[in-house]
């Protein structure tokens, strides 16, 4: 099991301490800058915390060098070594720890079998699309037999298809492996499609931990909140405390079994993409986003009721 | 004013084998605003480039207001760009990057300087002009870029090619909002490149699919959503994409493994159903499905909804759900769908 000890990432963080789910896609959720990536280069050894410990099975690894430590790290560039064939590129890390032949041409096709990289084999980096790189360099990580996989945001430069189903084939890929596997990301859709686990990153530490749907539904603060949800949360200023509401939580028509408080939303833009519609405008001078399903047609400029159930309110203390 | 037409232009690279663009035909009317969308290497910034005149067809026509442009140099174009990240001269203030393309044209400097003013109000961005651009968003210097973009007063075209990257994901629509609203006021038609299905969706009031150099469909965002063309523009569109199951029509009725499951007015064939998630339901009856997964992407009603992820065979399916997930023998039931044959969709 791999835990942080009082890790502290920077000069004035709150020191990180956690215990990672084992054989799991643990998900590390925050912005651009909250500290995801040093985090990650730490683990991998490419970087240096302040202070505190990373324990793997109760023994310190922090003292291992790069290539001792038992983590394998792939990032949101896709690096390949551009002279070598998809094979060689996977088989690396077994020609550095001297595996046979035989047992490395067993280790790459299964490997290859399970990325779908198999018609690629014999082909350079430079002749595979962004998403095929990316598998190679994934499938590298894998041949490091690593405990410890460190995903850094690996799908950021692809396009959107592509990013989709990699999405969808990395949580199957990385269940079969023996792997605890730590993934940053930007996107909260990712902590729900991939995470057994959260962690609400910020200001490099950890805000919040636990099951996507818990971290969903009882967010400690704001921003954890607002981390969790895609488009943001709706703020609204009480006397004595703050409101957070989810996009997907405001209705247009009343809702018939609960209670439900009343706002007036002045609707500034409609904007749709097919599965869903978004009204951005505003209650109360601050700027409101409300996701509708499907698509929606309303008038620009029209100041309507909109609902929310009470229990959906996630109520905070004034900042 | 700019209406586009693309006539049966064809492009290749020098030395390439195949064609990049394969005989495309588009029509964007003056003053609109078309979205091409597609993944890399489909052929988008190849007709951006076309249209901004830094390449020239192989063949075709390219027309700008009706009168052919195809061979016209950039410059002669009442064509404009705007880039991913703002292009502009960090050491000018945001007054002095408005005005830069105008004092380029030998404008006299109070003309200039009252454009940029006008510019400026246009966007609210007025109380930044005497600004330098170290002080600003990276949100804000997109604004300054559209603005120098559009400031001479003769560009009736504007390229847009990914402009929204860079900027935060909650002030997107912000800046959609704006470009809006500035092609509205100066009547000017915006072509935006994009391979994000919601960018091009949300933003334009036509998009066209594009693949492999060629266009598939051009239509609204919610005809290429609900009616695609093509498989792969029902693939393309849409979170998650469409899925698609073998099927095969004998004497109306449509087949699936398993047993009748539709009946249709289609020839005798073998076909493809596409269906959204939208479109199916999980039940008792129906296609047997195997369950391997459930992204819940919130709670409505404090029930979980989401999309589950199921395999019939061989073929993974995407369907959106509300509520725990049922047992074992689970069936799914295609409430509505579209019949596809050799990649086309047919009637």
């Amino acid at each position: 099991m791999l835990e942080l000890e009082a890790l502290r990432l920077a000069e004035g963080a709150r020191p990180i301490g956690h215990q990672f789910a084992e054989h799991a896609i643990s998900v590390v959720l925050g912005a651009n800058r909250s500290g995801k990536t040093l985090l990650c280069r730490c683990l991998a050894g490419l970087a240096q915390p302040m202070a505190g410990r990373m324990l793997l099975d109760g023994q310190d690894i922090g003292h291992l060098d790069v290539r001792s430590r038992p983590v394998a790290i792939v990032n949101q560039a896709f690096v390949n070594y551009p002279a070598w064939t998809v094979t060689d590129n996977i088989a690396s890390p077994l020609i550095a720890r001297g595996v046979s032949k035989t047992r490395r041409r067993h280790r790459v096709d299964d490997i290859a079998a399970k990325l779908g990289l198999e018609p690629f084999l014999r082909r350079f980096p430079h002749e595979l699309s962004g998403g095929q790189q990316q598998r190679v360099a994934i499938g590298r990580a894998l041949a490091k037999d690593a405990r410890i996989l460190v995903l850094d945001e690996p799908l950021v430069n692809l396009d959107y298809k592509l990013r989709e189903a990699l999405r969808d084939e990395l949580r199957a890929l990385l269940s079969q492996e023996d792997l605890t596997v730590i993934y940053t990301t930007t996107d909260p859709a990712d902590a729900f499609s991939l995470g057994s686990e959260v962690l609400l990153f910020a200001e490099h530490s950890v805000l919040q931990s636990g099951s996507p749907i818990e971290v969903y539904r009882r967010p400690v603060s704001i921003t954890a909140a607002a981390l969790m949800s895609e488009p943001t949360v709706n703020r609204l200023d009480r006397p004595s405390c703050a409101w957070a509401i989810r996009p997907e939580h405001v209705r247009l028509e009343r809702p018939v079994s609960d209670a439900a408080e009343t706002f007036r939303l002045q609707v500034e833009e409609v904007e749709t993409n097919g599965g869903h519609t978004f009204l951005h405008g505003n209650v109360d001078r601050q700027s409101w986003v409300v996701k509708l399903p499907g698509m929606v047609q309303l008038t620009i400029g029209a100041t309507l009721p909109v609902y929310v159930r009470q229990q959906d309110i996630m109520s905070f203390e004034s900042v | 004013m700019a209406s586009v037409t693309l006539d049966a232009v064809t492009f290749r690279y020098p030395g390439s084998r195949g064609e990049t663009l394969e005989a495309l035909s588009l029509l964007v009317p003056d003053q609109s605003t078309h979205a091409l969308l597609g993944a890399s290497g489909a052929g988008k910034t190849t007709v951006l480039n076309l249209l901004s005149g830094s390449l020239r067809p192989s063949s075709g026509r390219i027309l700008l207001d009706g009168s052919d442009v195809s061979n016209l140099p950039s410059a002669q174009r009442n064509v404009t760009q705007v880039f991913q990240f703002p292009v502009l001269y960090p050491a000018m203030t945001v007054r002095e990057n408005l005005q830069f393309p105008l004092r380029n044209r030998g404008w006299k400097r109070a003309d200039a300087a009252a454009r940029a003013t006008e510019m400026a109000r246009e966007l609210d961005i007025e109380p930044l002009l005497e600004s330098g651009l170290r002080v600003l968003t990276l949100f804000e210097r997109q604004l300054v870029a559209i603005g120098r973009a559009l400031v001479r007063p003769d560009v009736g075209l504007v390229l847009l090619d990914e402009p929204l990257t860079a900027v935060q994901p909650e002030l997107k629509w912000q800046l959609r909002k704006a470009l809006r609203k500035v092609q509205t006021d100066l009547g000017v038609t915006m072509i935006y490149v994009t391979h994000d299905q919601t960018e091009a969706l949300t933003f334009a009031a036509e998009v066209s699919v594009m693949q492999g150099g060629r266009i598939l469909q051009t239509g609204s965002p919610i005809d290429v959503h609900d009616k695609p063309s093509h498989d792969y523009v029902g693939f393309f569109i849409g979170s998650p994409g469409m899925n698609f199951l073998d099927i095969e029509v004998r004497q109306g009725r449509a087949t699936l493994a398993g047993g009748p499951l539709l009946s249709t007015h289609a020839a005798d064939g073998d076909y493809r159903i596409g269906f959204r998630a939208e479109w199916a339901t999980l039940g008792t009856t129906g296609l047997p499905i195997q369950i391997t997964g459930f992204r819940a992407d919130g709670l409505i009603d404090d029930v979980p909804v989401g999309v589950v992820t199921a395999q019939s065979g061989s073929t993974r399916l995407h369907v959106r759900h509300r509520g725990d997930l049922p047992g074992t023998g689970v069936c799914l039931q295609v409430n509505k769908y579209l019949l596809f044959k050799e990649g086309r969709r047919v009637e």
